[in-house]
Order: C-alpha cells, then structure tokens, then sequence
C-alpha cells in the first residue's frame, strides 16, 4: 500500500470515530502540555539562574593555589609568603619557573600573580576611612585580568591604584555619632588617598606604614570579588609584607599565594583548569560551581518531564484501550482487508497509523497547549518576581518560563511514538487475526 | 488455450475445529478437481462443511491435512503474505452478508482492494466507476451502504469482488439475505461472470443456482457425495414425513 493511501485510509478511519478519537486526544493533550510546561519552568529557572551567575565572575579565570600536599594543610593560603616553605615531595609550589609551566599550556592567555597584603590596611580619604580587600597582581595593567574600568585606566603603578565599584560604598566617618546620617559614598576617582598598613611590634605597640596613592581608575561592576578590591603593583605589595614579617620574600624559593590563569576562551577553562590539576596545583574556576548549578537543572528538568510523562503514560494506555475496541468492532473489517489482498503489514501499518495519529493530533494539541499556557505562566510569573524583587532587592528576572523551540517539535514526536507504541500490541493482534476468523467474528 | 482440468485441486482435505472439547469434522478427506472456466455450485445442508470449503479454496483459512492447489499454486505451503498477494491477484469474493465498509462509499468500496496493490487513486477510480455502471449502479456511486438496498450492497460486493479482474470467484450464499428478484439478479450476474471466462464457485442452499451450474459438488457430514447419494439423504427427511 502507498504511504499516501494509508495516510488517507487513516485520517478516515480517525473520522470515523471522532468522538473516541477526541476524548482519548484529549489525554495526550494533558500528558504533552504538562511536559512542556513543567520542563520549560525548568528551562526558564536554568537560564535565569545562569543569568546571574554569569555576571558573577569572569569565567575564563582560574584561581592557582600552591598544594602543600597530604599532611602540608593542602589549600591554605599562608600568610604574606614570607615563612620560608620550600618545596618537598608533595609540594608544589608557585614559584617562577612553576608560572612558567602554567604558560606553555595552551590557550592561556595570561597567568599573574596574585599576593595578599599580610598586615591590617585600611584606606583613609579626607575624615573617612574604608576597609577592602587589597591584592598586589604582577601586571601593570588589570585589563590584563580581564577587568575594565568605568572610570579612568586600568594602569598600576608606586603610586597609583585601581579600586573596585563598590569599594567607595564602605567608607565611613569613624567619629560619627549615634543616631548621625552617614555620609554620602565619596567619589575617589582622580583623587588622592592614603593608604595606612599596620603591625604590632613584640610589645604590642602598632607601627603604620602610610602610602599616599592617587585613584587613576574605578573598575566597571562586574559581580565578582574584584568590586570590592583594591588593587597594587605587586611589588609593592611584596615590600609591605616584608616589613610586617620582618624577613626577605624570594617568590623562586616560596612561590605566590595564588596565580590567577586565564584562558582564552571560557569552552577552554575545564581543560586548563584539568592541565593544572594534573600538574600538582590546586585549580578552582567559577565554571565548576556554574557547571554544577546547570547540572542541577538538567536534574530538575528530568523529574518535571518525568512527572508530566506520567500523565502521558495515562494517556498511552487510553490509546491502547481506544485501539483494542476499535480492532474488537472492526474485526469483520479487518476479515475483509485480508479477503481483499491486504498483508499482515498493510494491517499492521493502518492500526499502528492510527494510533500514531491518535498521538499526533493530542501532541499538537498538547504542544500548542503547553507553549501558550507557558508564555502565561511567564508573564504572570516576571511579574510577580519583578514585584519580590522591588521589595525585597535584588535583580528582576528577564525569564521564568521559556519553551525553546526544540521542545514542542521533541514533545509532537514523542506523542507519535508513544501512540506507535500503545497501539502495537492491539495492532499486532489485528495483523495476526485469521481471515475466517475475522470474517465470521459476530 | 484449452481449459485447465485442474485449475482447483484439492487432495485428501481435511478441516477439524475444537469447539467446546469435541472435536468437529467439518471436512474429512475431500478431493476434488475443478476445471477452469466452469461455474461450481456447492451443496449441502447446514454443517456439512460448504463454507470451509470455500474459505480453505480462498486461502482464508488453514487445513488439519492435505493438500490445495489453485492455478498450480499450493496453498496450504504459502506464508500469510504470500497468501495475501495470491489472493489479490487471482481471487474476488462475494459473502453473504455483503461486507461493504460502512464509512465508505459504493464507489471508495469498490476501489478498496486496489489500494493494497498500489495502484494510482485515478486508476481506482476509474476501474470502479467502470464496475458500477457494469452493476447497474453508476448513479449509487457515492452513496454509502446505508443508503443501498440489499440487493443493491450485494451488487457493490460484486462489483469489488472484479476489481482485481480475478481468475476465480468465490461466493458464499450470495443470496442468503436478498429477496427473490435480487437473488436472481446476483444470480444472473455470477453467471455472467462465468460467461465471461472466469471461474466461478458458489457454495449455496438455494436450490435455484443449480440451473446455473456447469458443475455441482454434494456435501454431506464434510464428505464429497454423488449427486444421488446426495438427493437420497437430503430427501430423506420429506419422504419420512410426508411418505413421498
């Protein structure tokens, strides 16, 4: 039989009983729309999640740490680098040589030191003060790093910093009063601020070091740590926590705290961050609490799917039972299509049509159900999240339910293989049936 | 080109069925050869195994034993799908009970058993068309069998039964639920059929076929009888009654 034929000879039989077609539709219908609802919230939760953590930190960065191996304390940061650790067995440490190593990988861009300000800092500007965290990172130029300024450059040197957006947000008066409004962010760009180190001596006497540094640059917002740093040459860094440990820093004998690799594309940071571990480093990138999240997703959007398809398996049986009736009531029929010529396949090809059919028209229901109901649910859900948001801060979400186009289309086809599927054993037996049998059937 | 003596062979056939733990013989050893071109009328009472005959001649149903050949084709060694094609090709067949698809029309009726060997829908149509202007009913083509009379479904059955322009023709009862002018209508066309150099079989009680026939076979309790083997017992029952 032609396909064609038996795609007419289907659609007729279907409209032959549109009642029973339509009602056992209907369960398909249910069973889709729920898939398709329940995984686009899943969906839409994903990409609202990534949208934030996207913005959270450049994920093409990988923080190094030296690995002190088993009994070392493994991922302690010392402090100040000036405890004269060397390398042993197990040790790896970040020395010169190890940077070195770190930049022959491939697709890395840039690999820079990164060093902790081991005594107490605190910023003074004017009667205000303000505490941040301080790096030195040994590049002259942060852009390096990744980072862009909204105010001025990016270029450290003796006597110049870069600050992070919010660090202005934390300066206060230190006299203010009870009960006394606190005075408005300064605006530190351009301007002249000192930088006060302290150390306590062996009888607990505390001894500053003052640098006066001017403000060339304010970085752009960018969600990471880097909004609330404040950033140096690291020479200057190494120089300030030579004063407060009393000792010498050789980073070829004691390595860096940390070094911050950056690859050249995020597809590539896993495979650096892999190359690095197998090296003996430790390695962290944003990218693994990303690809976590993600995978928690994938998770959730098989549980909703698989709790929609068990409105589907309902209606699958539906199927089954709305096909064993109409090969009950139509074994006369079948007796004839044999009688006429029809083979077990011509038989077999027409009930399983059927009940793909019976798929089909609940699958386009169901997806077209699904996807309308979808794009309501995300329109009342933005704005009820937009209306937590003003309340309670934070940013308004750009998507709660998103259906991408993959899913109808998978949800229609898998609504026609699951009406195959129901429908092959009542079709099985329609093939099968002996003609007489058929034929005398009352 | 001469006949075929043997166009329908069968050989020690054998038919049993279980119906509630016994065992029914509904054919016990039959042979018999039919020639092409003749009109065969079967015979016999209710139970004497008429319709197996035809249904095991139509590759319809399975034999316990023995063997059948149709066109020198052995039936009872062809697969289900081997079947289905034999019968496409050679056979049409008319039941009592019309079997015409009640959602379709004379005319879609008709063309059914054509789509099974994918013939092109404007061919169908046409064949059709052809076959129920032959059957009288060219202004009945789009009614549905809801719409016909008895006579007139039957007419459609006939018509659908030559739409694969078959060799052999098989009727069981054809008049079984027809009136008598119907009857002899269908009648008429079978014989026509036959005229036309087919070979027709018609299994039947209705004793007014016979006139038709170029060839008779008796059945009694699934066996094949002579003729006066035949009226012998038949009548039987009447002369026991009626002391004629």
């Amino acid at each position: 039989m032609k396909f064609l034929d038996l795609l007419r000879l289907v659609f007729n039989n279907l409209s032959r009983r549109k009642a029973r077609v339509a009602l056992t539709a209907i369960g398909v219908v249910i069973g889709t729309s729920a898939v398709v609802i329940l995984v686009s919230l899943a969906i839409g939760l994903q990409m609202n999640a990534n949208e934030q953590l996207y913005g959270i930190g450049d994920l093409s960065l990988i923080n190094v740490m030296p690995s002190y191996g088993g009994g070392g304390g493994g991922g302690m940061i010392y402090g100040g680098g000036g405890g004269g650790m060397t390398e042993t067995g197990d040790t790896k440490l970040l020395t010169n040589n190890a940077l070195q190593e770190l930049r022959a990988i491939p697709n890395v861009v840039s690999v820079i030191p990164r060093e902790y300000v081991s005594a107490n800092v605190f910023v003074t500007y004017k009667k205000l003060q303000g505490y941040s965290n301080v790096y030195g990172v040994g590049t002259d130029d942060l852009a390096n790093l990744g980072l862009k300024t909204q105010q001025g450059n990016s270029l450290l040197s003796r006597s110049s910093i870069v600050i992070g957006y919010m660090v202005a947000q934390n300066f206060m008066d230190p006299n203010q009063r009870p009960g006394q409004e606190p005075p408005p962010p300064p605006d530190l760009y351009d301007q002249q601020v000192q930088l006060v180190f302290a150390k306590y001596d062996d009888q607990g006497n505390e001894i500053r070091k003052n640098y006066s540094m001017r403000v060339v640059g304010v970085l752009a917002e960018s969600g990471s740590e880097a909004d609330y740093s404040i950033y140096l040459p690291l020479d200057l860094v190494k120089s300030v926590n030579e004063w407060a440990s009393n000792t010498t820093i050789n980073y070829n004998k004691v390595g860096y705290n940390e070094v911050l690799v950056r690859a050249s594309d995020p597809d590539h940071t896993l495979e650096i961050r892999d190359q690095i571990t197998a090296m003996g480093f430790q390695a962290n990138t944003m990218l693994d609490f990303v690809q976590g999240i993600n995978n928690f997703y994938s998770i959730l959007q098989i549980v909703l799917g698989g709790v929609g398809a068990i409105a589907l398996l309902v209606a699958a049986i539906g199927i089954a039972n709305t096909m064993a009736m109409s090969i009950l009531e139509r074994t006369r029929e079948i007796g004839l299509m044999k009688a006429v010529g029809a083979t077990n396949r011509d038989v077999l090809s027409l009930f399983l049509g059927e009940a793909a059919g019976i798929g089909f028209i609940g699958g386009l229901g169901g997806a077209a159900l699904g996807w309308l109901l979808g794009q309501i649910l995300n329109v009342v859900a933005i704005i009820y999240l937009a209306q937590q948001a003003a309340a309670q801060g934070g940013v308004p979400p750009s998507v709660a339910v998103y259906t991408p186009i993959w899913l109808p289309v998978f949800v229609l086809a898998f609504s026609i293989f699951i009406g195959m599927l129901s429908g092959l054993y009542p079709a099985l037996r329609a093939a099968n049936m002996i003609p007489v049998l058929a034929l005398k059937y009352e | 080109m001469n006949p075929n003596p043997s166009f329908i062979r069968i050989v020690g056939l054998q038919r049993r069925y279980e119906m509630g733990g016994t065992i029914v013989r509904a054919l016990d050893g039959v042979d018999i050869d039919i020639a092409e071109r003749t009109f065969t009328v079967v015979m016999g009472p209710s139970g004497s195994g008429k319709s197996s005959l035809l249904y095991l001649l139509g590759g319809l149903d399975r034999p316990t034993a023995g063997e059948i050949y149709v066109n020198g084709e052995r039936l009872d060694q062809m697969d289900e799908n081997a079947l289905a094609r034999f019968r496409r090709k050679t056979m049409g067949f008319i039941f009592q009970s019309f079997n015409l698809i009640s959602s379709m029309t004379a005319l879609e009726n008709v063309a059914f058993p054509m789509q099974f060997s994918g013939t092109p829908a404007a061919r169908r149509n046409e064949r059709a068309k052809e076959l129920l202007a032959q059957v009288g009913l060219a202004d009945r083509a789009q009614h549905k069998p809801s719409e016909l009379s008895g006579g007139q479904q039957q007419r459609v059955a006939v018509a659908r039964a030559l739409v694969n322009d078959p060799a052999l023709v098989f009727a069981d009862e054809p008049t079984g639920n027809l009136d008598t002018q119907s009857g002899v209508t269908i009648m008429q066309m079978l014989a026509d059929l036959h005229k036309s150099g087919r070979t027709v079989l018609v299994v039947t009680h209705d004793p007014r076929m016979v006139r038709f026939a170029t060839n008779k076979i008796f059945l009694l309790d699934g066996k094949a009888v002579s003729e006066a083997e035949y009226q012998a017992v038949a009548l039987e029952p009447l002369q026991a009654n009626f002391g004629g």
